[in-house]
């Protein structure tokens, strides 16, 4: 056990669970390349740009763990939060893990659990957006407007846990917002866009009152927490836009293959014509 | 949406233009809003990050409104994309939809922000008044100019805009 000390910086150095990130990072990045490179043997297409995107997000996942973060105190902490909690978990995301591990894993008794629990209904249930976001943006304002910070600062498990929840509930809120992978229900574009909008506003408005009035029980100095605070309302609104681009994207490739689909079969009347592989653009 | 869509009976009067003008005021709106908060928030910094009084109402409505904007720029030109590419945009249809929104946006801010929320004002420690006033007329020769071009969209119909 670390001792609890006083030291300009996140309040756990590079300790046992920082290695243990790094540790992990590693091992997921590993297994996620083995299995694309498994797809790619057997001539299945994925694109190389989904290895490089879970790459720098296992990278950051480490990165936030171990490496020096910039700023005072209370910034270096946002900064890692920032990467924790909303950087990595989009770059993982995107990789859409799921559905590389459905398709690469062997047949036995893992392929099948894989989909039953993506499937159960407790995933359905946690995959929900709004869910998801509570679990994420509740945490936020549970941390900052309680004791809880102060009390990371000198607890090192307790630090290593709430590291734990803010990259779990990232990875949650884009997974739920994204849905990119196959999850147990599609739910609307308007439901995940209204979520992403009362979440990014909680988010704004959370960073805004640490502007004026930092977690209680911490001093940090005014310069540290505006700074602090800029960066999780100014890389809040980069993370926001980044996700909103992605669902904006995949609604645009969407209604596009739907509209081509219409189009076909309005060109051509009541009896479809064969397809001929004209592309799903235009 | 889809029922403001012309017939399509006549080949090429595939133009949306109620979609058009309502896509556009979307991108009208968080233009001017993105402009606002780009050269006056953060380059200018005349009106800063936190300016509250003291509404904690006044905090979240802004928090909306930022997060809002954000959104519906990314929105508004997927779906600006999403017209052109179908060939439905309407262009008259469309300026006239951006410079009402961009002018709805103006003078909310300008009324609604810096008047009955009083979130924050244009500049501090000078008299705001000629800035007032600015800030207004200008979002009100943007939204009249959007009327002006919503009217005359109108009159020359759906075909003509093309």
């Amino acid at each position: 056990m670390i001792p609890a000390h006083v030291h300009p910086g996140p309040a756990a150095a590079p300790g046992l669970f920082g290695l243990v990130t790094v540790a992990g990072a590693l091992l997921v990045t590993v297994l996620y390349q083995l299995a694309a490179a498994r797809l790619r043997r057997r001539g299945d297409a994925w694109p190389r740009w989904r290895g490089a995107s879970f790459t720098a997000g296992g990278a950051g996942v480490a990165w936030a763990a171990v490496g020096p973060l910039p700023g005072g105190p209370f910034t270096a902490h946002m900064v890692q939060h920032l990467i924790t909690g909303m950087a990595a978990p989009l770059l993982l995301v995107l990789a859409r893990p799921l559905t590389l591990a459905l398709r690469a894993l062997p047949p036995g008794p893992t392929r099948r659990g894989l989909p039953a629990l993506a499937h159960s209904r407790a995933a359905g249930l946690l995959v929900f957006p709004p869910l998801a976001a509570l679990l994420d943006v509740g945490g936020l304002w549970l941390l900052y407007r309680t004791g809880l910070f102060a009390a990371t600062r000198h607890e090192p498990w307790l630090h290593a846990a709430v590291h734990t929840h803010v990259l779990a509930a990232g990875l949650l809120f884009t997974f739920a917002v994204s849905r990119l992978d196959p999850v147990r229900r599609r739910w609307s574009l308007a439901l995940r866009g209204t979520t992403l909008l009362a979440a990014g506003a909680a988010h704004a408005v959370l960073a805004k009152t640490l502007y004026a009035a930092g977690p209680p029980g911490t001093a940090f100095t005014a310069a540290d927490l505006h700074t602090g605070a800029q960066v999780m309302y100014y890389g809040g609104d980069l993370a926001e836009a980044a996700l909103a681009v992605v669902v904006a994207a995949s609604w645009y490739a969407a209604t596009g293959r739907a509209w081509a689909r219409e189009r076909r079969t309005a060109d051509t009347g009541p009896v479809p014509l064969p397809v001929t592989g004209a592309p799903a653009g235009r | 949406m889809s029922a403001s869509a012309q017939p399509r009976t006549v080949p090429g009067a595939w133009t949306e233009p109620r979609r058009s003008m309502v896509v556009c005021g979307v991108i009208g709106l968080a233009v001017t809003a993105a402009i606002d908060e780009i050269v006056f928030h953060q380059i200018l910094g005349w009106h800063h990050f936190y300016d509250r009084s003291t509404l904690a109402v006044g905090l979240l409505s802004d928090g909306l409104l930022h997060t809002a904007e954000l959104l519906a720029l990314v929105a508004g030109f997927f779906a600006y994309a999403d017209l052109r590419r179908r060939r439905a945009l309407a262009p008259a249809h469309a300026w006239a939809g951006f410079f009402l929104g961009a002018g709805v946006f103006q003078l909310f801010d300008g009324i609604v922000d810096h008047k009955l929320l009083r979130l924050h004002q244009i500049r501090y420690g000078v008299d705001i008044a000629p800035y007032d006033w600015a800030w207004n007329i200008a979002g009100l020769v943007l939204l009249l100019t959007g009327v002006v071009l919503a009217f005359r969209a109108a009159r020359r119909g759906p075909a003509a805009a093309r």
